[in-house]
C-alpha cells in the first residue's frame, strides 16, 4: 500500500531538510576575510615536513561575553569591540595603566614644551602637530600617513555617515602638512587633544583601503580590517571565534611574542570561569568581583588589577520631583533638602560594603578628584553614623509618628505635604550582576533602619539611559535615587564634570545632569577648567571639590574593581581603567 | 486538496500581516531602544544620539517605519527639512495620516523593505540582517536535527514497548523517568551537565576534561568527527531531555488509544503473530499523530533553543535573538520573529497536509 | 408475606465516579501529598522565625545545618526561609496562569465551538495567529514593556505582571480544546433537546455542554499550572521575571548559578523544590486524566 512507506519518507525528508539546511556549517569561516595580498612570502617554517622539532605555534585564548558587533570602537562602544581593535590597529597616542598618554603612530607627543601644541591665548583655540612614525605599514605594504589620518577625520565628520567622538565639536580641521606631519585645529583650548584619534576608541583607519562612501559608522573595513596593529585578523566566524595571527611585519621588532590568539564567545560567565581553571582559556575579560575572590586561591589563574581606578560607584538623587527636571519649579520632596542628602550618607556603610560584598577589591571614595594628578584636595572623609543621621532627619522634619518605621513630613522644608511618607523607588541597572544586587539590597535595608522606605527596581540599562524621548529614566526625570557606576577615561575629568554638573547639561538629551544640578558656581569653574594651565586646573578642580562636597549632588561611594583573570603561563598583562585589556598585547609573552 | 492548500496559504497573507504590525509594535514599544550606550560607555552623548537616530532611521513616527520596513524607503525624496509637524496629543496620528511624512526624508533612504526582500541592516553591525542570520540558523538547525533524531531515536521504541508491555516494570520505570524529566527545568540541568562533565569528571587518558564546555568545534583543529561530536554530546542532551519524556509518553498513549481499538483485537483474534500485529499494523497509526505533533515542532529546529545556546556558547538564532533583544536591535528582532512565524504557519499547514495523506479518513474541502 | 427488599446497586454519580478513579492512581495521590504539603509550607512561611529581607551579614553563605536547615544566601538570609517565600510567589504565578488560560481560553473555545462557521473562523485566525508568535522571544519583550508601564497597581503586583504575560500567551491550547469539545457536543441529541426546549444558547453553551467538556480542560488546566511555574523560573533566570529581592524559585536560582561548585545548596533547593512542585502537578494530572478517560473503565473491568 502506497501508505505504508509515506510517514517514513516523510519524516525522512524533514529531518533531511534540517540536516541539510546546516551542512554547510563546517568549519567555513563564513564572514571571511578576504586579506588583501598579505606579505605572500608565508615562509613560515611550519609548513616544512621535517620530522624534526618543528617550532610549535605559541597560542592563547581569550574568552569575552559577546560577539564584537565591528573592530570601530566608537560608533557601539561595547568593549568588546575595543579589544578586537586594540590587536590588529593603532592610534595616535594611546592611554597606559597610569593613565598616561604613550604615542601609537605619533612619533612623539605634541606638548607645548616641545612645539607640537601652540596656544592661541586672545582667541582662545589652538593648534596641535602630530608627527607621525615613518616606519610602520599597513598589512598590504602600504605605509601608514598624514592621509589616513586626514582620511579618518573626514569620515568621523561626514555629515551623512560619520559619528560623533568626544572633542570632535572642537576640530576645526585637520591639516596635512606633509607625508608624516598634520596639524589639528582646535577652537577652544582642549585638554583631552592627546587622545582625540587615540585612546580607547579610536584608532587611524586607513585611506586607500575603507570605502569612505559607506562612510565611518558603516564600512566594511571595520568587519575585516586592514592591520597596522601586532596581530592580523585570520579568522571570523560570527558569534563563535575570532583567530589573529601576529603581525610579521609590526614595527616593533621581535614583538609580538605570541603567535596566535583565539577569542572566543562564551556568554556564561560561570563558564569562563571554569574554562581559566582548566587551562582551557588564558584570558577572560572584565572579571567581576565575585569571581576574582574566587580566583584568588586557583593555583594556575593569576589577577591582573588596575593600578588606576576608574569607574565609582554613586547613588544620584533626582533634584526634581519624580517625573520633571526642573528642580526650581517642582523641587524633590524628600531629595531636595541637603539635610536629607547629608543623613542618607551617613547612613551608607561603605566600608561594609566594600568588604563584604566587594571581597575588599573595592575603595571608598567620596570626591571626583581622587585620582592622580589631581587628588590633591582636602575634602573629609564621610563617616558612617547611623544615630547622627536619624538624628538629622528629624531636625528637617522627617519624623515617624504614627510609628510605622517610616518617616513622615511634619515640619519638613522641601515643600512637601504634611504627612508626607518618606519612600521612594531605587533603580539600578540589572547587566552588573549580583555584587551590585547585593550591595543594593544592602543599602536599601539600612536606609530603612533610619526611616527611609525604598523600594528596589532593576532596570535594562537600556531603559534607564535611553534619551527622554523614548522613556529614558534618567533623562526624563523618572526617578527617586539610584545607583550605578561611571568615572572618566584618561587624566581629563573636564568634559566629565561638564556632562554632570554643569547646569547647560541638566537639560534634557543635552547632558549627562540627571540629578538637575544647577550651580553658576560651579559652571564657572568647569569653564575656566578648559585650560592647559596644570596649575590653575589644579586649583579649580580643588574649589569645586569643596562645592561639591558641600552641596552633595551625588553621593560617591566607592571604586569598582577593573580586573582581567588570566593564565600563569600568560605573563604581561596589565589591566587599564582608561584602556582595554589588550592595549599592550604586543608585551605579552608565554612562559 | 489542493484547494485547501491554496486556500490555506492564501489566508496566511493576511494573517502575517497582522502579525507583522502586531510585532513591530511589540518590538517599537519596548521601552528603552538602541540609543542607550551599553558596555563601558553607559550612556550616548546628545550628538552620537542624533546621529544615530538619523542614520537607524529612528526620527520618524512609527507608523512611517512600518512602512519602510515593508516596502522600503529608497523611493523616497530627499529634502533639506522636513515640514515640522504640529504638537499635540493628536500629532502622531496627524503625521500617520500626512503623506508627506512618507515621502519626504531628510537623508537618502537605501532600503529595500521586506517585501523585496530587504530586512534591513542590524543596528549592532550595520550588515544586513539577514546575512548573519543565515549562519546562525546553519547552527540551529544543525544542533536542533541531531537532537530531534536523538529523540525519535530514543522515544519511538520506549513509547511502543511501553504500551505494549503496559504496566510492566518497564513501563513504570520509563513512565517514572519521563514525569522526571518534564519536571527538570531545562537551565538548571544543562548546570549540573556542565558541572558533571567538564568541571568534575576527567578523560582518563589526557586529563582533561570530559567533555568541552561549549562551541561547536575546537578551534584550529582540522575537522574532525570525533571532535564535532563531543562538543554535541552535552547540547544534545539538555534538549534531549525534555522532549524525549514527551514524545515517548505521547507516543505511549496514542498506541494504547490503537491497541484498544477493535480492529486490532480483530487481527489478534484471526492468529495473527503480536509482532506483526504492534508493528505492521498498530505502530503505523499510532505514528500518525506523532508526525504531525512533530512537524509543528518543526519551528523549534529553526529557532533554536535559547538556553541551550547561551550555557553552551553556541552561535544559534536562539542567542542571536537573546543579544538583539538586550541591545533592542530592532531590524533583527523583527527579522528572526517574522521568519519564525512565517516557518510556524507553514509548519502548521505542513502538519495539515501531512495528516491528511496519511491519514484516509481526513477530507479538507 | 415477607417482604424482600431488593438489593439495589447504590447509585453512583459521574463525579464519585471520577473521585474512586482518581484515589486509585498511585501517583496522583502521591503527588497530591506532596503538593499540599508544599503549599502548606509556603502558606504558613510567616511561622518562619527568620526574615527574608533582613540581612545577616556575618553569616553569609552558610553550609545547611540545624538553624538553617536549607544554609543561607549571600546576604546571610535563611534560604529555607526564601525559598518558602518565593514558593508562594511562583505557585502564584502557577495558579494565576491557570486562572488566566481558562477566563481567556474557555469563553474562546466555547463560542468558536459551538456557534462555528463565521464567528469559528475568526476566533480561530486569532488563536492561530497567538499560537504563531515564538512564546519564549516574544515573552521577553512583553516582560520588558509591561515592567515599564506606569500604573502602580501593576508595578505592585509583579504576580500579576508575569503571570498575565505568561497567561496572554498560554491560553490558545486551552481554546483550541475546549473548542474541539464544544464541536462534537453540539451535534448530541441532548442539546438539540433542549433548543427545542427553549433553551437560550448562553444556557447551553454554559450550563448544558459545559459539564461535559470540562474533563479534558481540568487535566489540562492542571498542566498549565506546572508549564507556567516553569516558565516563570525560566523568565526570572534570563532577568525578565520577578525582580529581587522578592523571592522566587526561578530568580533564586539565577544568582546561584555561579556557586554551583562552591555553595551548591543555593541552587539545590529551589531547584528541588522546583522538580517537587512540577511533578506532583503532572502526577495529579495524569491521574486527572485517567479519572477522566472512559476507555480505563472499561479496561479495568477486565476487556483488553
Amino acid at each position: 500500500m502506497y501508505k505504508k512507506n509515506s510517514w517514513f519518507t516523510i519524516f525522512g525528508v524533514l529531518v533531511l531538510i534540517g540536516l541539510l539546511s546546516s551542512g554547510c556549517s563546517t568549519g567555513t569561516a563564513t564572514p571571511t576575510t578576504e586579506q588583501p595580498g598579505t606579505a605572500p612570502t608565508e615562509a613560515a617554517p611550519t609548513e616544512v615536513t621535517a620530522p624534526t622539532t618543528v617550532p610549535e605555534k605559541s597560542q592563547i585564548t581569550v574568552v569575552i561575553a559577546e560577539d564584537p558587533p565591528t573592530f570601530n570602537g566608537a560608533i557601539n562602544q561595547s568593549g568588546f569591540d575595543t579589544l578586537v581593535m586594540e590587536l590588529a590597529m593603532l592610534g595616535l597616542a594611546d592611554l597606559d595603566e597610569e593613565g598616561n598618554a604613550y604615542p601609537e603612530l605619533a612619533a612623539e607627543l605634541p606638548t607645548v614644551e616641545n612645539g607640537g601644541v601652540v596656544i592661541d591665548e586672545e582667541n582662545g583655540t589652538m593648534d596641535v602637530t602630530w608627527k607621525m612614525r615613518q616606519d610602520i605599514k599597513w598589512e598590504d605594504g602600504t605605509p601608514v600617513t598624514a592621509n589616513d589620518l586626514v582620511f579618518t577625520y573626514e569620515a568621523v565628520v561626514d555629515e551623512e555617515t560619520g559619528y560623533w567622538i568626544p572633542g570632535i565639536d572642537y576640530v576645526d580641521g585637520v591639516e596635512k602638512i606633509d607625508d608624516y606631519t598634520a596639524v589639528v585645529h582646535y577652537n577652544v583650548i582642549y585638554p583631552g587633544y592627546l587622545t582625540q584619534f587615540g585612546g580607547y576608541l579610536m584608532v587611524i583607519w586607513p585611506a586607500h583601503y575603507c570605502d569612505a562612501e559607506q562612510g565611518f559608522s558603516s564600512w566594511d573595513c571595520g568587519l575585516q580590517p586592514l592591520s597596522n596593529g601586532p596581530y592580523v585578523l585570520k579568522e571570523w566566524v560570527q558569534n563563535d571565534h575570532l583567530t589573529f595571527e601576529r603581525n610579521p611585519n609590526y614595527h616593533e621588532a621581535g614583538k609580538p611574542t605570541i603567535d596566535e590568539i583565539v577569542v572566543k564567545i562564551i556568554p556564561d560567565g560561570a563558564v569562563r570561569k571554569q574554562m581559566l581553571i582548566n587551562g582551557d582559556a588564558d584570558l577572560d575579560m572584565w572579571t567581576s568581583e565575585n569571581i576574582v575572590a574566587e580566583l584568588k586561591d586557583v593555583p594556575n589563574v593569576e589577577v591582573s588589577l588596575s593600578p588606576v581606578d576608574r569607574w565609582v560607584m554613586r547613588i544620584f538623587f533626582n533634584l526634581a520631583a519624580k517625573g520633571t527636571t526642573d528642580p526650581v519649579a517642582t523641587p524633590h520632596p524628600i531629595n531636595s533638602d541637603l539635610r536629607v542628602r547629608q543623613a542618607i550618607q551617613m547612613a551608607i556603610d561603605t566600608k561594609t560594603i566594600a568588604e563584604t560584598f566587594w571581597f575588599g577589591y573595592a575603595k571608598q571614595v567620596w570626591t571626583e578628584f581622587f585620582r592622580p594628578p589631581y587628588n590633591l584636595c582636602d575634602v573629609p572623609q564621610p563617616i558612617y553614623d547611623p544615630e547622627a543621621a536619624k538624628a538629622l532627619l528629624e531636625e528637617a522634619g522627617w519624623i515617624d509618628q504614627d510609628g510605622d518605621g517610616v518617616r513622615e513630613c511634619h515640619g519638613c522644608t522641601t515643600g512637601a505635604e504634611d504627612g508626607y511618607k518618606m519612600e521612594m523607588e531605587f533603580i539600578t541597572y540589572s547587566e552588573y550582576g549580583e555584587t551590585l544586587d547585593l550591595t543594593q539590597e544592602y543599602i536599601a535595608e539600612k536606609l530603612g533602619e533610619i526611616g527611609i522606605k525604598l523600594t528596589i527596581s532593576r532596570v535594562e540599562g537600556t531603559v534607564l539611559w535611553e534619551s527622554s524621548e523614548n522613556g529614558g529614566i534618567e533623562q526624563s526625570g523618572n526617578f527617586d535615587f539610584d545607583i550605578w557606576d561611571d568615572g572618566y577615561s584618561g587624566s581629563d575629568p573636564t568634559d566629565f564634570l561638564w556632562g554632570y554638573y554643569a547646569s547647560a547639561a541638566a537639560e534634557p538629551d543635552y547632558g549627562i545632569n540627571y540629578g538637575r544640578y544647577l550651580n553658576p558656581e560651579i559652571d564657572d569653574l568647569i569653564d575656566q577648567a578648559y585650560t592647559l594651565d596644570e596649575d590653575l586646573r589644579k586649583d579649580l578642580f580643588c574649589q569645586m571639590a569643596t562645592i561639591l562636597n558641600r552641596d552633595l549632588p551625588e553621593l560617591l561611594l566607592f571604586t569598582t574593581v577593573d580586573a582581567n583573570a588570566h593564565s600563569s603561563r600568560l605573563q604581561g598583562v596589565q589591566s587599564n581603567a582608561n584602556e582595554i585589556v589588550t592595549w599592550n598585547v604586543s608585551d605579552w609573552t608565554l612562559k | 486538496m489542493g484547494h485547501y492548500v491554496v486556500r490555506r496559504l492564501l489566508q496566511a497573507i493576511p494573517l502575517m500581516f497582522i502579525i507583522s504590525i502586531f510585532l513591530y509594535g511589540l518590538v517599537n514599544l519596548a521601552p528603552g531602544g538602541p540609543l542607550a550606550g551599553r558596555g563601558s560607555s553607559k550612556r550616548l552623548n546628545p550628538e552620537q544620539i542624533a546621529i544615530l537616530k538619523r542614520q537607524f532611521g529612528l526620527d520618524k513616527p512609527v507608523c512611517v517605519r512600518y512602512v519602510y520596513w515593508l516596502i522600503g524607503n529608497d523611493w523616497t525624496k530627499p529634502v533639506e527639512e522636513i515640514p515640522k509637524p504640529s504638537v499635540g496629543v493628536f500629532a502622531p496620528i496627524i503625521q500617520c495620516l500626512d503623506p508627506r511624512s512618507y515621502l519626504l526624508s531628510e537623508s537618502p533612504g537605501v532600503g529595500k523593505g521586506v517585501l523585496r526582500g530587504d530586512f534591513g541592516n542590524s543596528y549592532r553591525t550595520r550588515k544586513p540582517v539577514l546575512d548573519i542570520i543565515k549562519t546562525s540558523f546553519k547552527n540551529s538547525a544543525y544542533l536542533m536535527s541531531i537532537t530531534l533524531v536523538v529523540v525519535a531515536i530514543i522515544a519511538i521504541p520506549v513509547g511502543v514497548i511501553s504500551a505494549v508491555k503496559q504496566y510492566s516494570i518497564f513501563d513504570i520505570i520509563v513512565t517514572t523517568l519521563s514525569f522526571i524529566g518534564q519536571a527538570i527545568p531545562e537551565f538548571w540541568l544543562g548546570l549540573i551537565l556542565i558541572l558533571i562533565f567538564y568541571v568534575w569528571l576527567k578523560n582518563p587518558l589526557t586529563g582533561d576534561s570530559l567533555l568541552p564546555p561549549g562551541g561547536m568545534y575546537t578551534q584550529g583543529m582540522a575537522f574532525s568527527l570525533i571532535d564535532w561530536t563531543k562538543h554535541l554530546i552535552l547540547p544534545v542532551t539538555m534538549g534531549v531531555v525534555g522532549w524525549v519524556t514527551w514524545y515517548s509518553r505521547f507516543l505511549r498513549s496514542s498506541m494504547l488509544d490503537v491497541i484498544h481499538q477493535d480492529y486490532v483485537r480483530t487481527a489478534r483474534a484471526k492468529g495473527l503473530t503480536l509482532n506483526k500485529v504492534y508493528f505492521k499494523h498498530a505502530l503505523r497509526n499510532a505514528l500518525l499523530p506523532l508526525v504531525t505533533i512533530f512537524a509543528l515542532d518543526l519551528p523549534y529546529i529553526f529557532a533554536g533553543s535559547l538556553y541551550v545556546e547561551i550555557l553552551f556558547s553556541w552561535p544559534g538564532m536562539g542567542r542571536l535573538y537573546y543579544q538583539a533583544a538586550v541591545d533592542r536591535d530592532y531590524p533583527m528582532l523583527m527579522a528572526i520573529l517574522t521568519l519564525i512565524t512565517l516557518i510556524v504557519i507553514l509548519s502548521n499547514l505542513l502538519a495539515d497536509i501531512v495528516y491528511a495523506r496519511l491519514d484516509p479518513r481526513i477530507h479538507y474541502d | 408475606m415477607i417482604d424482600i427488599q431488593p438489593q439495589l446497586p447504590r447509585e453512583v454519580t459521574m463525579r464519585q465516579l471520577i473521585w474512586r478513579r482518581f484515589r486509585r492512581h498511585p501517583g496522583a495521590i502521591m503527588g497530591s501529598i506532596v503538593l499540599s504539603c508544599i503549599i502548606l509550607a509556603c502558606t504558613f512561611a510567616f511561622l518562619s522565625p527568620y526574615d527574608p529581607y533582613k540581612s545577616n551579614l556575618s553569616e553569609r553563605y552558610h553550609p545547611p545545618s540545624l538553624e538553617h536547615p536549607m544554609g543561607t544566601d549571600a546576604l546571610g538570609r535563611d534560604l529555607m526561609t526564601r525559598v518558602l517565600y518565593g514558593g508562594r510567589v511562583s505557585l502564584a504565578v502557577g495558579f494565576s496562569v491557570m486562572v488566566i488560560t481558562l477566563v481567556i481560553g474557555i469563553p474562546v473555545g466555547a463560542i468558536a465551538g459551538y456557534f462555528g462557521g463565521r464567528i469559528d473562523n475568526i476566533l480561530m485566525r486569532i488563536t492561530d495567529a497567538a499560537l504563531a508568535l515564538p512564546s519564549l522571544l516574544v515573552l521577553i519583550l512583553l516582560g520588558a514593556i509591561l515592567r515599564e508601564v506606569d500604573a502602580p497597581w501593576l508595578k505592585s503586583n509583579p504576580v500579576l505582571t508575569i503571570a498575565f504575560v505568561i497567561g496572554i500567551l498560554a491560553w490558545m491550547f486551552t481554546a483550541r480544546l475546549v473548542r474541539a469539545s464544544y464541536l462534537t457536543i453540539r451535534e448530541m441529541d441532548f442539546v438539540s433537546a433542549t433548543r427545542a426546549m427553549g433553551g437560550s444558547n448562553l444556557r447551553i453553551i454554559a450550563l448544558h455542554i459545559f459539564p461535559n467538556a470540562i474533563g479534558p480542560v481540568i487535566v489540562e488546566a492542571t498542566l498549565e499550572i506546572a508549564y507556567a511555574i516553569l516558565e516563570e523560573s525560566g523568565l526570572s533566570y534570563l532577568g525578565f521575571g520577578i525582580q529581587p529581592p522578592t523571592p522566587s524559585w526561578g530568580n533564586l536560582l539565577s544568582n546561584a548559578q555561579e556557586y554551583l561548585i562552591k555553595y551548591p545548596w543555593l541552587a539545590i533547593f529551589p531547584g528541588i523544590m522546583i522538580f517537587l512542585s512540577v511533578i506532583s502537578i503532572n502526577y495529579i494530572g495524569d491521574g486527572l486524566r485517567d479519572a477522566f478517560d472512559p476507555h480505563k473503565v472499561l479496561i479495568k473491568m477486565g476487556e483488553v
